[in-house]
């Protein structure tokens, strides 16, 4: 109590001497100082966002990196510290680690609905350290950009990503337009080691799909992740059928019970890439762009001819993951089974 | 006798119409007629005419009717021996906390991203592993009533099996593997394969058999243990031996289908009541009467609605007023 | 039938009773006399072989206890204990019939020949017509004595009885009492305990008076049954009255002792 004390009067002084104020996404005043240093990212697509702008203030990622995701990264960010998360399922980061950690900001990217903005309120006032929230939807991940930027006193480094992601969405947008209803495939989206849970209408795992104007046969059930049975899947028959899960993409070949789906006999089933983060669900940050490539360039072939997967991938890592992956590290990402259409 | 022989043939009839039922109705559309073209073809070794049609009844429905068989009438089998044991009506088959043991098991393995057949082995495993501790433990503790020692033991440890669950789930990552725990966790028949059942029914069977044949002794284990082994029975090896035969029972059950509530503990009681506690009467009607009700279960679950309901929901919502009606009018005690 | 040669019984890490040596007889009947906390309840135990001896041995036609198999045991020795309520509705007939257990293989049910021994035991004692009831529904006495219906259907040499007039009214005792004497003259060795003094005199050979464990007294009823043996159990005055025909019966003086 006595330290949230001191550092809220801490802040206060700083912020009498030097601050801004730049309003998030949920319209709410945060008073930084002009010259932020240390920022705690709340959750996974936070600590991507504030990664890109300003890697060298992100106090630490959320869930220390495994080996192989942090081969993706420059040596001196991959071992940045594991501090957990503050929102979202399984959220419970100790509040004692976020005030050692003395950040200027707390910056959370994600849903912006009122459950979300009283925590962001709770933490504000518990702790006295400014809780910024921000809208982690695809379309508003330019603008999320710019603010974030703003905050951060990193305008400029802000201007490319947030042009790039702009730029991509537009693209996106233009070529799926060309694409008539009637040759948009059925997709189904299969979750879990069975791939028996999907995302309904409206779930953030099946956003890029959402996006893409994809039909996706469980658009009838609304709301977030579901169990679908498999007869129900057998009757939505999807011609295409995307997982990020590599145990269901292994079995779903010899599983006699899948055998008759369209999507199976066709042999378009595909797993999506995972590293460093994965290309299609989760985390639901900024690294679901590349899963617009990918997943169009599968469901539109035709629409998205032209388009160098690779080449958006290498483009990709190196603008926000600052880093470049070498030949090899793409070839393990896209020749891994599943990925891409043989 | 003759209403006991009318709650037997009542009961064989039900569970005949369900499966029925259950085979002719699901999301997937199969009229009567290709039902029964589907069978002639079988039988005579002809190739279905829609392969489709083929795999939902055969690789799909069939399974999980059978599935919904086989773990009710499992877990009213092992609900009935431990009332009957525990002398207690109000004792379910995870008593000795097979089903903990088994969902730390399983939840262990999703928090290890394997394969499904690793997390049904998992959970098989940590059933009987769990059970093994506690009866362990609970058998050394001298001085104390066995079957209290035996309950006290399940609940402790229980509990402490209960925590390493909510420190997995706490671990887990919220994205990817706490979602499927949580799936896991509500139980579902919804992913039974042919090859579950493969494993499962021979399992089931192995606890099933010695349970039908000591079915006269084991009416001696509701007397206080002095009586009954006055009576020349050896209550500890009894004991031991039923509790390994639920066991077995029960995680075979819930390492395919998760944990179904509910079955366990009712069903036993609603064949009491028709038919009294004699258990070479008692076992039968009840794995029935369990069967018949899990199948009406599952069957409801996976049409009502274009997305799974959890059966244990419907358990519970189903079987509470049925127990009570069933009590209400009948005239026997426990 | 039965030989207790300088038995030592009591719990794991207590023993309770000592240097206790008789032997009964087929057709015998032996009445066990003493006050609450006495020790009868663990003697009779230890004689069902439910608790281990501590001490000396107890032989079963000459071959010792602790070394009979449990089922062995259960075809000579049946045991009868205090009537209690029960917890799952048997019907009466099933309760007797759990006495067959003994005979019975491990993996078998009663057969026609068990049902035959149950429903001769019940009819013996009067109660055929309760067979169908459920046992949580009949009187104390009736349980009573379909228990040791149950006993008699273990077709045993020797019948312990545990206070097997406890909580019955008058009638009934009389009842158990005169079926005690009967078996008796079947030849059946039977070991009761009581807590009336006077039940010694109506139907038992022998009296043993266990007082703290030990074996204050063993004899017949008239020699063993005195104002001061009774006063040193019960620590109460008593006279003891002839009632004529050799009868004799115990008469507590209630006026300050």
């Amino acid at each position: 109590m006595t330290r949230a004390l001191v550092l809220w009067a801490c802040v206060a002084l700083s912020g009498l001497a030097n601050a801004k104020t730049v309003p998030d996404a949920t319209g709410r005043q945060i008073t930084v100082p002009a010259s932020v240093q240390r920022v705690y990212a709340a959750g996974p697509p936070a600590s991507l966002l504030v990664y890109t702008l300003a890697p060298g203030k992100l106090l630490g990622w959320t869930r220390a990196l495994r080996p192989d995701e942090a081969a993706f990264f420059p040596a001196r960010y991959a071992k940045l510290p594991e501090l957990g998360r503050l929102t979202g399922r399984g959220g419970g980061a100790n509040l004692e680690v976020l005030l050692d950690a003395r950040p200027d900001l707390i910056v959370d990217v994600g849903s912006t609905a009122a459950t979300y903005v009283s925590l962001a309120e709770r933490v504000q006032a518990q702790t006295g350290i400014p809780y910024a929230l921000f809208d982690g939807r695809l379309e508003a991940l330019p603008a999320t950009l710019r603010t974030l930027g703003r905050m951060l006193g990193e305008q400029s480094r802000a201007r490319r990503p947030a042009d790039y992601v702009e730029r991509q969405l537009a693209e996106v947008r233009r070529r799926v337009a060309q694409v008539p209803e009637a040759a948009r495939p059925r997709v189904y989206y299969g979750r879990g080691p069975a791939g028996l849970q999907t995302g309904g209408r409206g779930s953030i795992n099946v956003e890029v799909l959402q996006f893409l104007g994809a039909r996706n046969v469980a658009a009838e059930a609304r709301g977030g992740l579901v169990a679908a049975p498999l007869e129900q899947v057998l009757l939505w028959d999807p011609q295409v059928i995307l997982t990020s899960y590599a145990e269901f993409w292994n079995s779903v070949w010899d599983d006699p019970r899948w055998r008759a789906v369209s999507a199976v006999r066709e042999r378009r089933v595909y797993l999506s890439p995972h590293l460093p983060f994965g290309w299609f669900d989760f985390p639901p940050g900024v690294n679901r762009l590349l899963g617009l490539w990918w997943a169009g360039k599968l469901l539109y072939p035709d629409a998205f001819r032209g388009i160098d997967v690779r080449a958006k991938a290498r483009e990709f890592y190196r603008l926000f993951y600052h880093r470049a992956p070498d030949a090899r590290q793409l070839d393990a990402l896209l020749d891994e089974p599943g990925v891409l259409p043989r | 006798m003759r209403s006991h022989a009318a709650a037997y043939a009542l009961a064989v009839a039900a569970l005949a119409a369900l499966i029925l039922v259950a085979f002719s109705v699901g999301r997937y559309p199969v009229s009567v007629g290709q039902l029964a073209t589907l069978v002639l073809d079988k039988l005579g070794g002809t190739r279905p005419l829609a392969p489709m049609i083929a795999t939902v009844v055969l690789e799909i429905r069939g399974p999980r009717v059978l599935a919904a068989v086989l773990v009710g009438a499992s877990l009213a089998a092992a609900g009935t021996a431990y009332q009957g044991m525990f002398r207690n009506p109000l004792v379910s088959p995870d008593i000795l906390g097979v089903s903990t043991g088994a969902a730390l098991g399983a939840v262990l393995a999703i928090f290890l991203s394997l394969g499904v057949f690793a997390i049904q082995g998992f959970a098989f495993a940590g059933g009987l592993a769990a059970v093994a501790l506690i009866y362990w433990i609970g058998s050394r503790l001298r001085g104390h009533d066995p079957l209290l020692a035996l309950v006290l033991t399940g609940v402790v440890i229980g509990a402490l099996l209960g925590s390493a669950i909510a420190l997995l789930k706490y671990l887990a990552d919220p994205y990817n593997q706490l979602p499927a725990i949580t799936f896991w966790l509500l139980g579902s028949l919804a992913s039974i394969a042919p090859r579950d059942l493969e494993v499962a029914a021979p399992l089931a069977l192995l606890g099933l058999a010695p349970m039908l044949l000591l079915r006269w002794r084991m009416n001696l284990l509701a007397l206080p243990d002095d009586e009954a082994r006055a009576l020349g029975v050896d209550t500890r090896l009894l004991r031991a031996l039923v509790v390994a035969a639920a066991t077995l029972m029960t995680a075979a059950s819930v390492a395919i289908a998760g944990i179904i509530g509910w079955v366990g503990l009712l069903v036993p009681h609603a064949a009491r009541l028709l038919v009294g506690p004699d258990f070479g009467r008692l076992l039968p009607l009840a794995m029935l009467i369990g069967a018949a009700f899990l199948l009406a279960v599952d069957t409801l679950c996976r049409t009502i609605a274009p997305i799974e309901i959890p059966p244990g929901v419907l358990t519970a919502v189903l079987g509470t007023p049925f127990f009570l009606w069933l009590f209400a009018v009948s005239r026997r005690r426990w | 039938m039965l030989e207790v040669d300088a038995l030592a019984f009591g719990f794991p890490g207590r023993t309770i009773g000592r240097d206790v040596s008789f032997a009964l007889s087929r057709g015998e009947v032996m009445c066990v006399l003493g006050p609450n906390g006495g020790g009868k309840t663990t003697l009779f135990r230890t004689l069902l072989g439910l608790l281990p001896p501590h001490g000396g041995a107890v032989r079963l036609d000459g071959g010792v206890l602790a070394r009979l198999p449990r089922a062995e045991v259960a075809r000579r020795v049946g045991y009868v204990p205090q009537a209690h309520a029960g917890y799952f509705a048997f019907a009466v007939r099933e309760m007797v019939l759990m006495g067959r257990t003994a005979h019975l293989g491990a993996f078998a049910v009663p057969g026609t020949r068990d049902r035959e021994v149950a429903d001769r035991a019940l009819a013996s004692l009067g109660i055929a017509h309760l067979a169908a009831r459920p046992f949580t529904e009949i009187s104390g006495g009736e349980r009573q004595l379909a228990l040791i219906a149950r006993a008699l259907a273990q077709e045993p040499a020797l019948l312990v009885m545990d206070e097997p007039t406890a909580s019955l009214d008058f009638g009934n005792q009389v009842r158990v009492l005169g079926r005690i004497r009967e078996l008796a003259a079947a030849g059946i060795a039977v070991l009761f305990s009581t807590h009336d003094p006077d039940h010694a005199f109506l139907c038992a050979d022998r009296a043993l008076l266990l007082a703290e464990g030990s074996a204050l007294e063993i004899g017949t009823p008239q020699e063993v049954i005195r104002p001061d043996t009774l006063e040193h159990l019960y620590h109460v005055s008593v006279r003891i009255v002839a009632a004529g025909d050799g009868l004799h019966t115990c008469l507590p003086d209630i006026a300050r002792p």
